[in-house]
């Protein structure tokens, strides 16, 4: 199984900087405005195929990229339903603060759990195979830290567990 | 003034539909589109060992189109091309790469990427490998030319 996380990985970070050449576009809709066109979706020339990334039914990707800018949605695996539940708080959470994080979405795109959205003004800021770089090493460190979230949440309910039945 | 302005349905007209300069995807294609290839010879040569005819042959019948349109062949078409590329072991893939030119790897990972929409039972796991050496053939602008081709396969 995790001998697909490697190919998955480089197929994702391929895919991204494929994808990630983002020029300055103003909207051609609104005078003086500049929307990222992946979320207005106005026009239909200025959206490019949205491409998903596999790794099995659970596991996936969506990048959907356009002129200006590229939306990164992330399903990630939640086998049962503590995994489930620590991943969506832990997706609010940070999603509640995606401010901070700069290229967050607030939303996560129906069907998925977190999502990303990187324009070109994120682009000029910031290197693009840096963001790639934090795109990928947030799913890989996802998977880890939900995993260690998970044996913490059982070994506080057994030691919980242990210390109430003591008393009997 | 009230007499003329007495319906405002004019308010519910989109008018930038009718400006000229609006981009059609299209741009009229009556190009018939390819009966493609049928099932009987592909699993012929699949069963006759000879995976990559079979997947040139899909390759080079593919309907392409632009979103939308031909939707029924395409899908008949990817159906026949997972079948093929799900069949083929690491060994062959190799060297059914090299004997591909550049707009069959085009092809190719445009079907890679439509297989990705659809996972199965371990298809992924195939389809990455696939994904990989079709991006060491092609490189990143194989890559590109997916995502911003207008004709979808």
């Amino acid at each position: 199984m995790s001998a697909t996380l490697r190919p998955y990985l480089n197929a994702v970070r391929h895919t991204l900087s494929a994808a990630m050449c983002l020029h300055n576009f103003n909207s051609q809709v609104v005078e003086r405005h500049n929307k990222p066109e992946v979320e207005v979706r106005s026009s239909k020339e200025l959206l490019m195929t949205a491409v998903v990334v596999s790794r099995n039914e659970k596991e996936k990707v969506l990048i959907e990229p356009s002129i200006n800018s590229i939306r990164i949605s992330i399903s990630i695996k939640q086998a049962d339903d503590i995994e489930r539940i620590l991943c969506h708080k832990f997706m609010r959470f940070m999603m509640m603060r995606a401010e901070n994080f700069i290229i967050l979405r607030r939303k996560p795109v129906q069907g998925y759990d977190i999502s990303f959205l990187i324009t070109n003004f994120h682009t000029e800021q910031m290197f693009k195979h840096k963001l790639v770089d934090f795109v990928i090493h947030f799913m890989e460190e996802i998977d880890k830290e939900i995993s260690e979230m998970k044996l913490a949440v059982n070994a506080r309910a057994r030691e919980c567990a242990m210390e109430y039945l003591k008393r009997f | 003034m009230a007499k003329n302005t007495f319906s405002s349905e004019f308010r519910n007209i989109d008018v930038d539909q009718y400006n000229e300069d609006n981009y059609k995807d299209d741009d009229g294609e009556p190009q018939s589109p390819p009966i493609g290839v049928d099932e009987a010879t592909i699993v012929s040569l699949m069963n006759a060992g000879n995976h990559a005819d079979a997947l040139k042959l899909l390759l080079a019948n593919a309907p392409v189109a632009s979103k939308g349109k031909n939707e029924q062949a395409k899908d008949m078409a990817l159906n026949l091309v997972l079948k093929v590329l799900l069949s083929v072991n690491k060994s062959q893939m190799d060297q059914i790469i090299s004997s591909l030119d550049k707009t069959q790897l085009d092809v190719l990972m445009k079907y890679i990427y439509r297989g990705f929409e659809r996972p199965s039972e371990g298809s992924s796991a195939i389809l990455l490998i696939w994904h990989e050496k079709v991006y060491n053939a092609g490189g990143v602008g194989c890559i590109v030319r997916v995502l911003t081709d207008r004709k979808r396969v």
